[in-house]
């Protein structure tokens, strides 16, 4: 080696230095100081190259990539893109190359980015896409890990390992893949979009360049994109993929034990157990989709359970199952040996098949409501309170899915009132004025909670012979319930001088006409022996009912959202009345 | 473009243009600025534009152009705002826009120039005014300071400035800064001081004031406590809450490509595998999923001001010459988009369609009453004709009422039908002592009547369309 190429590789370190060195300690209002400075080096490195010969065309390439990242990082883009090309250009007979492939795969790496930053998504594509289908040439022609392009100006001694060659060549092959999942998602191509984060995200796990409570998160977040599609199987792997990375992280103590650490040990565990009950609730969505999607399929034209369909499933469910093993070994999953079994026996504690029976849905829900307790560890009322409240209503939607599956009327009924149990209390506790809208949300479900028992109770009275005065009492104060919160909810609409809104927020018109139905409808099934009373029960209902229609007349663009109930509204604002009229005959005949 | 602005009362978007001033003059920049003051539209003009592409047009709540003065802005805008934190609402005013297109001037203006106060000064004195004059009621006024820099929050009051602060949230005073300081003040100068310590400690703080200015948000958060006795004889106590935000501009950003941080564009690729996090989660659709990433700490700090009963104003300045072009666009895409802002829970309410089947039920249940009620009638009628009596409809639909809810009234009636068949007769007797309104009554039994079989018909058909329509919910 002679002293020229020594000048050569001294200047490009000076360059590589300056560039990713000391820009970073570069003054505000000369930001790009040390980036110049790259630039001017580069150049040196250039001139000292001498002309486009074979031999020389791979270093030449390097710089000229080298050049155009240092013109986009300046935000001066077009010179980047001709440096950019102009590496490709000499690259291009090489590409396939052991010394070649790594720094052309950049480039074009980098003329997807600076394609993407001018809008033009669909030539960013193409760059990418080319990136990606040379990596996989490469490995299955070749396979050996190819040179890093700083490699090319270096002494033989200073050559790096065929191992880091090999996490360097992945590393940018990660990014190819990274860059284009971003790229599908702009083209709105999600499905291709997660499966390359989920590529990107195993990749990371394989060549180990992660930190391990960010890769927990992202998994888990995955696994609420799998969600949406219904792919449980993977939503699972994700999930469970996230728990046991995330205890890699740190066993995460209990809090008796953390007291004795100091202060940034203790924030440090704080974090982690937060994002233990981040990963908690994406469980419980994991479970309550699970349920749900198997009671949208169970259930007949009334919302109830339907056996016909029940046994269908099940033999379908049968034959499916060969063909699920199959599913399995396509998906791309996650890790390598040592967290495979881990993640495997994480995964065995909860199926990935819709549940058909109680049984099988008692066990999902006793799933979920592990992780709603996991989550409420962290997420506690006093501190936490929106996510404290949505880790309590995802307890409650469990419940409600869960009832779906009883059959038994009685225990179904108590399981509702584990859902009164805790929302009332949260309900009480929480000041309106900053709570407003959660106020609303728990008042309307603690309403549609009471009503739903009413009619259980109603339901198990109508099997009795004669309905019991404590069955009565029962339903009436259920009824009473049922209308207490269906009203505060309605007061929570009122201005701030009591007056009910004209004209109702867009969002709130469908809730806010179901509560006064429901209200109408409640009020007729207060049971009392009193006609009077009976008669007045029956005169607030049809205030309530007319107030609906009323409503519906003023303001003509809230018909269709409560369509059906306003169509069963008017029947009743027409045949209530003429049924008044008898009972008020009867009543003054008694007179 | 301009449907949402109606509906939501709660947040109301203005945009203020500056005039052009001399330097701006001088280089002979065009205006591509215009302002419909009545409409409230903004129009903007792309200065290199092609042929044939159109001015865009904003439409926001109000528009104040460069002739609009200071108390036009706050009358119109503001004042009912700080009405209704006075009696105990919140209510926030964000300011936005582009350093040097009148965003102090707006917010602060000239203190000691009455007609050039801005939103602050007035406020400070509107909400004093307000309280001096009042009777039986007493006032607590409390001031907080903080900023928000690169998700960090400090408070700008507290003499050790490198304190990171925590945000929380408590049932009964919603979200909250553990440990931020407030003073209580009694009058304007001692607000005014207040603000003048934040002020000084932030600018101690940066070394570079406008590039650390673009990029923090600072709030002042003015809290009213009152107290005052009720008719009930007890003391009631009303809190509201003002929070003064300026918010980072957007300017400057695309120099900051040293640490990677870019303002986010609709098809940039990030880099760093650090935001595959963003990536992913904006894959996810928000129906019935956990996205395990924090709202940004300004967002949640707000979020009682972005929903619910508090009101909110933005107010964006800009400035109208075509050098800006760029960053009056963005201003005006971020108003708008600002317009849009749902962080409302929604209430969860799902169709029950037990409830409504239920419902059919009982209809067809009464109708099914009255249906006998009719046939019954029939028959009674040519009872009736033979006896030469006229009417006992009122009867015999009792003697025929089968159904199940019926059965409690049914037993005591049971007992007094005798009675009441007697009282009838009477009654019969009072009927047809009175010709004109039994005419009236037999006519309205005909019609009722007629209208019965009408909907007896229409049974089938209903019964059919509400199947139709409960397959629809499900």
């Amino acid at each position: 080696m002679d002293d020229n190429w020594d000048l050569v590789c001294d200047t490009y370190q000076r360059a590589l230095t300056a560039s990713d060195v000391e820009s970073k300690s570069d003054p505000e209002n000369e930001p790009y100081r040390s980036k110049y400075r790259a630039r001017e080096l580069l150049r040196e490195v250039r001139a000292l190259l001498g002309p486009e010969e074979d031999d020389e065309a791979a270093r030449l390439g390097v710089v000229e990539f080298r050049l155009g990242v240092n013109h986009t990082e300046t935000e001066e883009m077009s010179a980047g893109e001709e440096h950019l090309v102009k590496a490709a250009r000499l690259l291009e007979r090489c590409r396939l190359s052991h010394d070649c492939v790594s720094v052309y795969i950049q480039a074009e790496n980098n003329l997807g980015i600076l394609w993407a930053d001018r809008g033009e998504i669909i030539i960013a594509q193409t760059y990418l896409e080319s990136a990606e289908s040379l990596y996989c040439q490469y490995m299955k022609k070749i396979g050996k890990p190819p040179l890093d392009p700083d490699e090319h100006f270096t002494t033989e001694e200073q050559r790096l390992t065929e191992q880091e060659r090999a996490k360097r060549f992945e590393k940018v092959y990660t990014h190819t893949l990274y860059y284009l999942a971003q790229v599908y998602k702009h083209l709105k191509q999600d499905e291709k979009a997660a499966q390359y984060c989920h590529t990107t995200l195993q990749r990371q796990l394989e060549y180990d360049g992660y930190n391990p409570v960010e890769w927990a998160i992202n998994a888990a977040t995955l696994s609420q994109y799998y969600l949406g599609k219904q792919c449980y199987m993977e939503a699972r792997h994700c999930l469970s993929a996230a728990n046991v990375i995330l205890s890699k992280a740190g066993q995460i103590p209990s809090p008796e034990a953390a007291k004795e650490t100091d202060e940034a040990e203790q924030e440090r565990l704080d974090h982690l157990s937060q994002k233990k009950a981040e990963i908690a609730r994406c469980w419980v969505k994991y479970c309550l989709n699970l349920l749900a999607d198997a009671r949208k399929k169970l259930e007949d034209n009334i919302g109830e359970l339907d056996a016909d369909l029940q046994e269908e499933l099940k033999a379908e469910r049968k034959k499916q199952e060969d063909e699920k093993e199959k599913g399995r070994k396509k998906a791309v999953l996650f890790g390598s040996s040592d967290v495979y079994d881990s993640i495997l026996a994480v995964e065995e504690k909860v199926d990935c098949s819709l549940p058909l029976d109680f049984k099988e849905a008692r066990e999902v829900f006793l799933v979920g409501q592990n992780y709603i307790n996991e989550a409420k560890e962290y997420f506690q009322l006093d501190g936490h309170v929106t996510d404290h409240i949505e880790v309590i209503q995802d307890h409650s939607a469990l419940f409600k899915i869960l009832a779906f599956f009883e059959e038994d009327y009685e225990r179904r009924c108590k399981m509702h009132k584990r859902r009164v149990d805790m929302l009332e209390p949260l309900c009480k506790e929480l000041n309106p004025q900053y709570y407003l809208l959660v106020c609303r949300q728990l008042q309307f479900e603690l309403a549609d909670t009471y009503y739903e028992m009413m009619d259980l109770k109603v339901a198990i009275g109508n099997k009795l012979d004669e309905l019991d005065s404590h069955t009565i009492k029962k339903i009436n104060s259920l009824v009473q319930a049922a209308i207490k919160f269906y009203e505060m909810f309605l007061d929570s609409l009122r201005s701030p001088d009591k007056k009910f809104p004209e004209k109702l927020e867009e969002d709130v018109v469908r809730p806010a006409l179901v509560a006064k139905f429901h209200i109408a409808r409640l009020y007729g099934k207060l049971i009392t022996t009193d006609a009077k009373k009976q008669l007045e029960n029956m005169q607030t209902s049809l205030s309530y009912y007319t107030f609906l229609v009323d409503y519906c007349a003023e303001n003509e663009e809230a018909i269709k959202s409560v369509e059906t109930e306003l169509e069963l509204t008017k029947e009743m604002v027409a045949l209530l009345p003429a049924r008044m009229e008898r009972l008020r005959i009867q009543v003054s005949s008694f007179s | 473009m301009c449907s949402k602005t109606k509906s939501s009362e709660a947040l109301k978007v203005v945009v203020r243009c500056r005039p052009i001033n001399r330097k701006e003059d001088a280089a002979g920049y065009d205006r591509i600025v215009s302002m419909d003051v009545k409409l409230g539209q903004v129009t903007i003009r792309n200065p290199r534009a092609n042929h044939g592409e159109l001015p865009k047009t904003f439409t926001f709540d109000a528009v104040y152009d460069a002739n609009s003065k200071q108390a036009d802005l706050y009358d119109e805008t503001v004042r009912p705002l700080i009405d209704s934190v006075l009696q105990g609402f919140n209510g926030t005013i964000f300011a936005y826009g582009q350093t040097g297109t009148g965003k102090t001037y707006t917010m602060q203006g000239l203190w000691v120039e009455t007609d050039k106060k801005g939103v602050i000064p007035n406020s400070f004195d509107h909400i004093f005014t307000h309280i001096s004059r009042s009777q039986n009621q007493q006032y607590l006024v409390r001031a907080s300071y903080l900023e928000i820099y690169q998700e960090e929050i400090r408070d700008l009051l507290c003499k050790d400035q490198t304190k990171k602060l925590e945000l929380k949230e408590n049932p009964e005073s919603g979200v909250y800064i553990k440990d931020l300081s407030s003073f209580v003040t009694k009058n304007v100068k001692e607000i005014e001081h207040v603000m003048n310590l934040g002020n000084q400690a932030r600018s101690v703080a940066c070394t570079n004031m406008n590039e650390y200015s673009s990029r923090s948000h600072t709030i002042f958060v003015i809290t009213i406590e009152c107290s005052e006795l009720g008719v009930d004889g007890e003391e009631h106590i009303r809190v509201g809450k003002l929070n003064l935000v300026d918010l980072a501009g957007s300017e400057r950003q695309s120099k900051t490509g040293a640490n990677g941080e870019r303002p986010k564009e609709a098809s940039k690729i990030n880099l760093s595998l650090s935001a595959l996090g963003n990536v992913i989660s904006a894959l996810v659709d928000g129906r019935s999923t956990h996205i395990p990433y924090r709202d940004s700490k300004l967002t949640r700090l707000l979020q009682d001001s972005l929903g619910g009963n508090a009101k909110t104003i933005m107010v964006a300045t800009m400035g109208p010459a075509s050098h800006h072009y760029d960053e009056t666009l963005s201003t005006l895409r971020f108003a708008n988009r600002a317009k849009n802002i749902k962080n409302k829970p929604r209430v969860n309410e799902d169709p029950k369609d037990t409830l409504l089947r239920e419902f059919q039920e009982e209809i067809a249940r009464l109708k099914a009453q009255l249906e006998k009620r009719g046939m019954l009638s029939k028959k009674r009628r040519r009872n009736s004709r033979r006896k030469k009596s006229v009417d006992g409809d009122n009867v015999p639909e009792m003697e025929a009422e089968e159904d199940n809810e019926e059965n409690l009234i049914e037993k005591n009636v049971g007992n007094y039908l005798k009675e009441q068949a007697e009282r009838l007769e009477q009654e019969k007797a009072a009927i047809q002592d009175d010709h004109s309104l039994m005419a009236d009554e037999k006519l309205k039994l005909i019609e009722e009547k007629e209208k019965m079989m009408e909907d007896l018909t229409k049974e089938q058909k209903a019964t059919e369309l509400l199947a139709v329509k409960f397959k629809v919910i499900l």
